[in-house]
């Protein structure tokens, strides 16, 4: 159990992206965003101009103050003017902040906007290898976090460094109008303080970074368990996760302490140094006062503008530290804006508009990015337009991969893989897509009512299609019982279906594309075969003429196909239609043989492990 | 149950939308806050040091000016003779006394006066915020581990209608507000405290003139709650457009191999361009009433001074007051005026704090749980596993029964096959066996002890489900078996992978058990996952084994394996084996038919054949009929057998209503 305050290493394990520690030099990572703020360079400069004014009238005030003092303390009194110069001032710079604030910050907004819109668009393009590397939740957080942290910086960071910077200069003129000797000594400490900010916010860091990952330590893991709630549940595992939940969130409460901590040691030691500043006025300007060099009012007045100087330096620590904080967002947002989407469209320029559907695989070979081996290789086949295909093989032989590759979810080697003899590759993506329907193994459905879910692709089809494509996937008598009919919202995932009706619905909608090719991956697992056997004879009268792909472990399935490739270890060992390869005697007669024999053939059964180089003894009875 | 809201076929249906609602509009709840609170009373001695501090360092910050106005100017600078009759708080005393003991003139004593006060202040301040911080963080934990633990035990059916996303908001993003409201402007708030003691500094100096100076304060109330009102508005609109655009996002993400397979990239790219545009328009509206409420909000402090100039300064002339009380005045200003503007910079952390609180409150509050007996029956340490589903019916929503009067037996040590076309019923029997979901209409029993009187951990312990529904979670293969229960040894995790044969694939892969999957398991095929998900139930060696289409997406040979492990562990322990490959259940000793919620046929296989029923139609469509393809020389089915199937379809005793004319010359697929 967590104890809090005990800053322990990570409970939780998840995927981590190692990065460079936190430094100073991560500002320049703050680069990238110049070409969006660029887009609003005159109202940045208006702004800035605004800001820049209403500080100075700002340094107004000291000063009328000090008259007002000095004439009161001379005994002869002239407050009026000062008083209506204060009044004055302080209304000419409200006006001012307003309009130019308005600007800097409605550039920040419209930035976070354009860097939003940009980020969504981006993220549609990409593909497997880039979701393996981020996971949703962290695209999330992207979005949300960072976005926000960055527009923050935009809007008020490098604005105040600005103003900052000015303040500095204008305080530090009027210190030395009223008082050269006096301002010198004042800025004896500024030096230290400046050092201190500097090198105390530089050890923040990596606190705030360890305190930010284990935040998303939180997120993932609620995301994680929340989505697996029915398998905690059903395995009665939730005391126990809420054990490690409360381990993780010990963790997290235990480092912001410890942050909290660290910034709370840095406003002590502050005063500590700036101190000295104060104690020099009172003391020497105190003693300047009663010799009579300055009066009471400048006394006064240097307190206000030792201020102004000696505020943005001692708070030079706490910006810093949100800039790099929003150096580093800026990092984490560009990590997945340049990272180039794994499929690139470039058509080529004689690519046919339209499919018939032949497809030929050329030596097709693909591994997956980062893995050791080939999944898939050296397969060549030809597809003809109009043939039925199924594709049969123990789980992880490569079948879906083979499949993927069709709509370039894998995207293949250049000259590997043809449909109409174009390589794939020269195909516009959109229309690879919209011709080849992909109906994929993991039955997905959105959080949308059922004709919305059928009608993804485009929803402003009519109802016919709709219908139609229902009664192929014979959804029609589970759709007239749910409780609105098409209109009924499935909960996430399509979680309140059953699973075979989840899978029809999946096959719905890609039937409804009526597509020049169908390739179907064991979209049937969990359809009982006599519904199956219904939907594959109708596709079969429908899709006359038109290609079809399938991929199933039931020989029952596969035998509609007019050719079978039994695929093994990412190679095709065994290929024909079904009665050539009940002839063959080999893999497929043996499955063939396991599959519709009650009686449970042992040699059969022998060889077909055997086959699979499967430990024979295992087989017993 | 007279209640007409309530059929005799389950719940009424609650209103879900409640849970994504921003709930009430009030801008001040002060019984939300006063459950908060509720939350720091373990950690009250913490606090109240905190509270003392804060107050001490209050007092000192406040003596500050005073020691340079009323002291410096008024005794040192400018020796005023009014000034004697002014209070000073015992500074002047306190700045003589050390002058005299030290002998260090005046001046330089108040410099050391002042200098001390500074850094107790400092001091006090540094204490405050850390036992603040501490107690407060402390409380969120637990408030944040109280809610975790109320959801994660939440049943079924609200997880089947509240989208993870929006209950990920409460336990991560709206207690981060919490966190910030308690840390940051519970901080600020102790700042207050200097309010009341510079406002009472300045009446005992001089009450006309503190008279005048908080002319400003009944300006800045009407303001603020005005400025509150409206933003309070224009805030709850962002953040439901901040909500709406990651909901978006997320759905989207996690659909994205649907929306590239769809080529809806450019629908959804506008689609959410709307909503970006919402959000953004709605920040500009907030922004825009900001900058003025700031405006007005800095502007306070250069008012006040030019009041206090104006009316102090008069009443210097007429030597009612000293100069350096003036000069206190003006400094005592910004420390009244500093936190209430400090406030207001934070509206929006305020507001945004006290809508998160409510909808925290609300979800530890959400009456869904699964029904839990009061004194739950222990089950004993070894069962027989006899299991009896008695009248069982239950629907989902109101008036939609998918379980019709369910009632078979499953004698201890048996077998049962659940078989019937999709949609059926037959998962949802298992929820209801393992307490899903809650149902009052009829009983289940196990070893004669109704379910509904057992604890659900303790009888979910006793029963392990392969779910058809299974879950992969990101995390090594190893976590995904043991799924971190401290019971299961990594030995045990490996032997069940090797009885699934799912060692074979783990064996191949980098890092083999200890390799990472991404979530849901995305870096491996479906059948791979499914062995996994297979093998965490083996690893805890269930007394009752329930096997959901197990092995849907596992090839024969594989299947084969699995059927001799299976056989082993099945001996001896009731089993409950679903599956729509009729090959999958030869060895289960009864076989159970379910169509549209009802048992229809129960027996053996031999029984049931002999029925020539329903599992005789899928028995022959399974076996027979591939036999007929086989005869057919690998023809595709051709139009003669067509005719044959679609003869045999129609005296179908599947066959409960007219097959919705399908017309298969519809165009739409030509
Ligand atoms: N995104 C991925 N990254 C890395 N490896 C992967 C990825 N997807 C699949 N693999 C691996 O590639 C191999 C082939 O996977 P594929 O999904 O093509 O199998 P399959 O033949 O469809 O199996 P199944 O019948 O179980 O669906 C498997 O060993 C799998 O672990
Ligand atoms: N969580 C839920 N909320 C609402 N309705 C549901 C839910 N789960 C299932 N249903 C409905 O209840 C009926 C029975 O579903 P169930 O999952 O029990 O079928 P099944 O027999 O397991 O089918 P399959 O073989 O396709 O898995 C279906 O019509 C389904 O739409
Ligand atoms: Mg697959
Ligand atoms: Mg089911």
């Amino acid at each position: 159990m967590a104890q809090f305050g005990q800053y322990t290493a990570p409970v939780y394990r998840r995927q981590r992206i190692v990065r460079a520690r936190p430094s100073l030099k991560h500002l320049a990572h703050l680069k990238r965003l110049l070409p969006y703020a660029f887009t609003y360079r005159s109202w940045i400069i208006l702004g800035i101009t605004g800001i820049l004014a209403s500080r100075l009238c700002e340094a107004q005030v000291p000063m009328f103050m000090r008259s007002a003092i000095d004439s009161l303390a001379l005994g002869d009194p002239d407050i009026l003017l000062p008083v209506m110069g204060i009044l004055g001032v302080v209304l000419v710079r409200s006006v001012i902040s307003i309009f130019s604030s308005r600007l800097l910050r409605r550039v920040a907004i419209a930035t976070s906007y354009d860097i939003r819109k940009r980020y969504f668009s981006h993220v549609q393009t990409m593909g497997s290898a880039f979701f393996n590397q981020f996971g949703t939740g962290d695209v999330m957080a992207r979005s949300s976090g960072d976005i926000a942290m960055v527009r923050s910086v935009v809007a008020y960071g490098w604005v105040q460094v600005l103003t900052f910077a000015f303040s500095i200069l204008v305080g530090l003129c009027y210190m030395l109008f009223l008082s050269p000797k006096l301002t010198l000594l004042v800025l004896i400490p500024t030096p230290l303080v400046a050092y201190l900010g500097i090198t105390m916010s530089r050890r923040l860091f990596p606190l705030v970074r360890e305190q930010r990952q284990a935040m998303d330590d939180v997120t993932s893991f609620t995301s994680e368990n929340l989505n697996g709630i029915r398998t905690v549940q059903a395995m009665a595992q939730e005391k126990q996760e809420i054990e490690r939940f409360e381990d993780i969130s010990t963790r997290y409460a235990s480092l912001i302490y410890r942050t909290a901590k660290y910034r709370a040691k840095m406003n002590l030691v502050m005063p500590f140094v700036t101190i000295s500043s104060t104690l020099i006025i009172l003391g020497y300007g105190g003693q300047q006062v009663l010799t009579g060099q300055i009066g009471v009012g400048t006394f006064v007045a240097f307190f206000a503008y030792m201020h102004m100087v000696t505020g943005p330096i001692g708070s030079l620590g706490g910006w810093l530290s949100s800039f790099t904080s929003a150096a580093a967002a800026t990092q984490r947002l560009f990590e997945v804006l340049d990272y180039q989407p794994e499929i690139q469209s470039n058509p080529v320029a004689h690519a046919p508009t339209k499919m018939i559907g032949e497809i030929a695989f050329k030596h097709f070979t693909y591994r997956y990015p980062g893995a050791g081996e080939d999944v898939v290789s050296d397969i060549s086949l030809s597809i003809a337009a109009g043939e039925v295909v199924a594709f049969l093989g123990r789980i992880g032989c490569g079948k879906s991969t083979v499949l993927k590759s069709l709509v370039r979810f894998n995207d293949p080697q250049p000259g590997t893989l043809f449909i109409d003899n174009v390589d794939i590759r020269g195909y516009p993506l959109e229309q690879l897509r919209s011709q080849i329907a992909l109906i994929p193994q993991d039955p997905f459905l959105f959080s949308l009512s059922i004709r919305d879910n059928l009608t993804y692709d485009n929803p402003e089809r009519d109802q016919p299609p709709i219908d139609t494509a229902a009664q192929l996937a014979e959804l029609v008598e589970a759709i007239e019982e749910f409780p609105d009919g098409m209109g009924t919202i499935v909960g996430e995932r399509g979680i309140t279906l059953s699973g075979g009706q989840k899978q029809r619905a999946t096959l719905a909608r890609g039937l409804i594309r009526d597509a020049a090719v169908l390739a179907m991956d064991d979209c049937f697992s969990s359809v009982d075969t006599r519904t199956e056997e219904r939907i594959l004879r109708r596709l079969k009268s429908i899709r006359k003429g038109r290609t079809t792909l399938l991929i199933s472990h039931r020989v029952s399935t596969a035998r509609h196909a007019d050719r079978i490739f039994v695929m093994d270890r990412g190679r095709i060992v065994e290929s024909g239609n079904h009665a050539e390869l009940m002839a063959h005697n080999g893999y497929y007669a043996n499955l063939e043989a396991v599959q519709s024999n009650q009686d449970q053939d042992r040699k059969r059964k022998a060889a077909l492990l055997r086959d699979l180089d499967i430990e024979v003894e295992v087989v017993s009875g | 149950m007279n209640d007409p809201a309530i059929k005799e076929s389950g719940k009424p249906q609650r209103d879900y939308s409640a849970f994504d609602a921003q709930l009430t509009h009030q801008a001040l709840n002060v019984s939300m806050f006063m459950r908060l609170f509720g939350w720091l009373k373990p950690y009250k001695f913490t606090l109240t040091i905190a509270i003392i501090l804060t107050l001490a360092a209050a007092a000192v910050g406040v003596l500050q000016p005073v020691v340079t106005g009323r002291v410096v100017i008024d005794t040192i600078l400018l020796p005023d003779p009014k000034s004697e009759e002014l209070p000073d708080f015992g500074m002047g005393e306190l700045v003589y006394g050390v002058s005299s003991l030290t002998g260090a003139s005046p001046l330089l004593s108040a410099v050391f006066v002042y200098a001390f006060l500074v850094l107790s202040t400092a001091l006090a301040r540094y204490a405050h915020r850390l036992l603040l911080s501490r107690s407060t963080l402390q409380a969120l934990r637990d408030l944040r581990s109280e809610l975790f633990r109320k959801l994660e035990t939440k049943p079924m059916s609200f997880y089947d209608h509240v989208s993870v996303g929006r209950v990920m908001t409460r336990l991560t993003n709206d207690v981060e507000a919490l966190i910030e409201l308690l840390t940051g402007v519970l901080v600020l708030a102790g700042e207050f405290v200097p309010f009341f003691l510079a406002l009472y500094l300045m009446w005992a100096i001089s009450p006309a003139l503190t008279g005048i100076t908080i002319l400003f304060l009944p300006v800045v109330a009407v303001a603020t709650s005005y400025f509150r009102r409206v933003l309070g508005d224009t805030y709850r609109n962002v953040r439901n457009a901040v909500s709406n655009i990651n909901q978006y996002m997320q759905e989207n993400l996690i659909g994205m191999e649907v929306v590239q397979l769809s080529g809806r990239e450019d629908l959804n790219a506008e689609q959410f361009g709307e909503r970006n545009l919402a959000h953004r328009d709605y920040q500009i509206h907030a922004m825009n009433l900001e900058t003025v409420y700031n405006a007005f909000n800095n502007s306070l402090i250069g008012l006040a001074t030019a009041l206090i100039i104006w009316y102090g300064g008069g009443q210097v002339i007429q030597d009612e007051i000293s100069l350096g009380s003036v000069v206190v005045f003006t400094q005592l200003i910004g420390m009244m005026i500093g936190p209430v503007q400090a406030v207001g910079a934070q509206f929006n952390t305020l507001f945004r704090a006290m809508a998160s609180g409510e909808r925290i409150f609300q979800a530890i509050d959400w009456d869904e749980s699964t029904k839990e007996p009061a004194d739950p029956i222990p089950l004993p340490d070894s069962i027989h596993g006899e299991l009896e589903f008695r009248d069982v019916s239950f629907g989902y929503y109101m008036g939609n029964e998918v379980l019709h009067d369910v009632s078979f037996k499953v004698k201890a040590g048996e077998k049962l096959a659940i078989v019937g076309p999709t949609g059926s019923g037959k998962s949802t029997l298992i929820k209801l066996l393992a307490r899903f979901y809650d149902f009052d209409d009829g009983n289940v029993f196990l070893d004669d002890v109704d379910v509904n009187h057992v604890a659900s951990a303790d009888l979910r312990q006793r029963i392990g489900i392969v779910l058809q529904d299974f879950h992969i979670f990101s995390g090594t293969v190893m976590d995904n078996i043991t799924l971190n229960n401290p019971l299961i040894t990594e030995e045990t995790a490996r032997e069940a992978a090797r009885m699934v044969n799912a060692d074979r694939f783990i064996r191949e892969l980098p890092e083999g058990f200890e390799t990472y999957l991404s979530e849901r398991g995305q870096n491996l095929s479906q059948g791979q996952r499914q062995l996994l998900a297979f093998a965490r139930v083996l690893a805890v060696d269930p007394e009752i084994l329930v096997l959901d289409e197990a092995t849907a997406s596992i090839d024969t040979a594989t299947e084969l394996v699995i059927q001799e492990a299976l056989h082993r562990i099945m001996q001896g322990r009731t089993s409950i084996v679903i599956a729509h490959r009729l090959q999958t259940i030869q060895e289960c000793d009864t076989i159970l038919v379910l169509h549209h919620g009802k048992v229809r046929e129960y027996g053996t296989h031999d029984e049931l054949i002999a029925l020539q029923g329903i599992y005789y139609t899928l028995h022959e469509l399974q076996f027979q009929d591939s036999r007929i393809a086989a005869e057919l020389s690998g023809e595709m089915l051709d139009d003669k057998v067509l005719a044959e199937v679609a003869a045999s379809d129609e005296d179908d005793e599947l066959q409960d209503e007219e097959e919705p004319g399908i017309d298969t010359d519809s165009d739409q697929f030509q």
